[in-house]
């Protein structure tokens, strides 16, 4: 089946009265201009909010009508973008390569509350689950992203425990995958045996046709079979369409093996030449599409309280404090271990797939430059016979930050839950 | 550039060939083109992968913390660098004989995707480093500095020339955004607490939730901590994923202070006197 391009926004329009629709979409500010109450002799050097509407006028001008196939990865002028809500008058983004933010949270939120708590009127104690009952569509999902939610399915859905907070959700999402028609330079996807142009799992592929007029459409699941007979008005024969020829990511790594190679690294000192870099922010694990890791805690008042899970990052020294200070990750050596290990070795190992779908958005946000596929390159480069005390990483790609020892955070332990209250940010005096 | 490369590849190997230092904290390649990260050296013979050019956006002086439990390190300074090294003397963080300053002009860095200055570039008033052992290459007039003394405030002007609803609005907005991976406090040289208020969470000072009301206090708290201290290196919003201008609310403090207590900049010298952080008779106090 065919969709075309001009009846696109009619379709969302119509799914979005039924369900939830998110599409990727540049993330517009209502942010007054700074820039234009400045005096016009220092317009200049006006501030940063100025700078992103403009570049998303200026991209969305140029934007999915390029005669496209031929991958071109210039490091263009980042903005800021995610899968938001389709209202009337939303413009998708479809000629993004992939979002700033991923998908992750449609289906696992930054915050999700999970249930409300405490004594009622009459004195009675009650416990009262928050579900969120909505149908939603994810349109414009790419192969990367798709990858992720498997990952996620793996995690939440299955080894006997199923999450009902996740389930619920995931029962009630229907995806749509775009294939790729361009890559950044920082995609890899196809080196972590993805491809650009497909998705597998998704319900429902799109393929746009070589002349850019439409989508060639298929339903690759029950789900999406079924999307297709309740939508079957806003498509139209296929005819003899071509799809868009096939992209290629320019950015290569060898993933063979790695579980294997990396399973014999874990006291390796590459790890600490690799982590002195690492800030231990949370950036990676934020912009991850696969990272699913959080914390549980709660917010009391008086007599109700809720119960909430929110993100957590490995980076963080908080997240693997114990009760009595213990931290059994006390320094960052072993947080960027561990979360490369978990991504490229752990994961595979209970689950059969790697944890990184090679999107590249860490590559492209980590403020220090700390790149997986160095690393991935750097394992590659090792041979398992060598002896594993060797004190220099061997030749990297471009990077040859070579040298040993240990470091520790700056940042002190504590432990306890999280207990705070604070939701409109009132005064606190803080030490 | 590339003669400066050369001199701070040479003295970084001889700095460790004589064992003056042990490990010299300067940039070397990325991946990409025009891409640079933080490098560790500590032989001499990996002195050859340290580059120097419009990309080394990184400012290093905070890596100085962890590394110097190595012994004497090296770092290179630029204005940025030399200053988060002053404000970590000045907060009893670092000690002056524990580094050895590889002092480098500058004239700004270039953001890899644009080619274009970095906006805390255009907006440094000091370039050339102000503190060093040694200098490599020549201490060069470094354009545009001293009008950034003045537009550096040009966005702080224009958020005081908002009414307060649109300046509520312009703030929702931004802390609306903020993920909270805290990038710009790690990167931050003067957000050296031991342990972050962040992350008292027996206190539970601050939430974990990711909304408004919290994403606010995060920021609102930090800028409270390291107004006085502030050496507007622009770390925070460069490192900022969701590239947030987390400078605009830390000059309004700086402009602030400088009108209350003509506090000036912070980390020209290692001097403990940052405004907040003493008293003076002639402070002014006008709500007393």
């Amino acid at each position: 089946m065919l969709l075309m391009k001009e009846r696109v926004n009619d379709l969302l329009l119509a799914l979005a009265g039924k369900s939830r629709v998110y599409v990727p979409a540049r993330m517009t500010t209502s942010v007054p201009s700074v820039a234009s109450a400045a005096p016009a002799s220092t317009a200049a050097s006006a501030p940063a909010v100025a700078s992103a509407p403009t570049a998303a006028t200026a991209a969305s001008a140029s934007a999915d009508t390029s005669p496209a196939a031929t991958a071109s990865v210039s490091p263009a002028a980042q903005v800021l973008s995610r899968f938001e809500l389709y209202r009337p008058g939303t413009q998708p983004a479809f000629d993004l390569v992939n979002t700033t933010l991923p998908p992750k949270d449609m289906l696992f939120p930054q915050t999700q509350k999970m249930y409300r708590y405490g004594i009622d009127a009459e004195g009675n104690a009650y416990v009262d689950a928050i579900h969120d009952a909505d149908e939603v569509v994810v349109f414009g999902l790419r192969s990367c992203d798709a990858r992720s939610i498997e990952c996620m399915d793996d995690v939440f859905c299955t080894k006997g425990y199923g999450d009902e907070f996740y389930e619920q959700r995931r029962a009630r999402l229907t995806t749509v995958a775009i294939g790729c028609t361009e890559v950044a330079e920082t995609c890899f996807c196809d080196s972590m045996g993805l491809d650009p142009t497909t998705a597998p799992a998704a319900d429902i592929q799109l393929h746009r046709t070589a002349d850019n007029s439409a989508y060639l459409v298929q339903a690759q699941t029950e789900k999406g079979g079924a999307f297709l007979k309740t939508w079957a008005q806003y498509f139209d024969e296929a005819a003899d369409a071509a799809p868009v020829a096939k992209v290629e990511c320019t950015l290569k790594v060898n993933s063979s093996d790695l579980k294997e190679k990396l399973e014999a690294l874990f006291e390796h000192p590459l790890w600490e030449q690799l982590s002195k870099k690492c800030i231990t922010c949370g950036t990676c694990t934020y912009v991850c599409p696969t990272c699913h890791c959080f914390d549980i805690s709660q917010e009391n008042r008086m007599k109700d309280g809720e119960r909430f899970r929110c993100w957590d990052s490995c980076m963080f020294s908080s997240y693997t404090e114990m009760a009595g200070n213990h931290n059994p990750r006390p320094d960052k050596m072993s947080r960027v271990r561990q979360r490369f290990m978990h991504k490229l070795c752990f994961f595979e190992d209970r689950y059969g797939k790697q944890l990184c779908v090679g999107c590249g958005r860490c590559i492209e946000k980590c403020p220090v430059a700390l790149d997986i596929t160095l690393l991935i390159d750097s394992v590659q480069a090792l041979s398992l016979d060598s002896p594993s005390t060797s004190s220099v990483i061997p030749s990297q790609a471009k990077d040859p930050s070579a040298s040993e020892r240990n470091d520790s955070s700056p940042t002190a332990q504590n432990d306890g839950l999280a207990n705070s209250g604070n939701e409109e940010g009132a005064v606190h005096v803080a030490g | 550039m590339s003669a400066l490369q050369e001199k701070l590849q040479k003295r970084a190997a001889e700095l460790l060939e004589s064992g003056e230092v042990a490990e010299v904290i300067a940039w070397g390649a990325g991946r990409f083109e025009n891409q640079t990260t933080p490098l560790f050296v500590t032989t001499a013979q990996e002195a050859e992968h340290i580059r120097f050019n419009d990309y080394c956006v990184n400012t290093l002086a905070k890596y100085a913390l962890n590394e110097k439990t190595a012994g004497k390190i090296a770092v290179c300074v630029r204005g940025c660098d030399g200053r988060a090294i002053n404000r970590m003397i000045a907060d009893n963080q670092l000690k002056r004989e524990e580094v050895y300053l590889l002092g480098i002009p500058c004239q700004g860095m270039k953001d890899r995707r644009t080619g274009e200055l970095l906006e805390k570039c255009t907006l440094c008033t000091h370039k050339a480093p102000l503190v060093y052992d040694e200098l490599l290459g020549e201490l060069v007039d470094t354009d545009g500095a001293a009008d950034a003394m003045q537009t550096r405030f040009s966005a702080v002007e224009a958020l005081e020339a908002l009414t307060r609803e649109e300046r509520l609005a312009h703030f929702n907005e931004i802390y609306n955004r903020c993920i909270r991976c805290y990038a710009c406090r790690e990167v931050c040289p003067v957000c050296t607490c031991r342990e972050c208020f962040v992350d008292q969470l027996r206190a539970g000072w601050q939430g974990k939730q990711n909304n408004l009301g919290e994403n606010r206090y995060y920021n609102l708290t930090r800028v409270f901590h390291i107004g006085d201290r502030c050496i507007e290196c622009g770390e925070c919003a460069r490192a900022c994923p969701m590239d947030l201008p987390l400078m605009e609310i830390n000059r309004k403090w700086i402009k602030d202070l400088d009108t209350l207590f003509a506090a000036g900049e912070a980390g020209l010298t290692d001097e403990l006197d940052n405004a907040l952080g003493r008293y003076d008779l002639s402070d002014v106090e006008e709500f007393m």
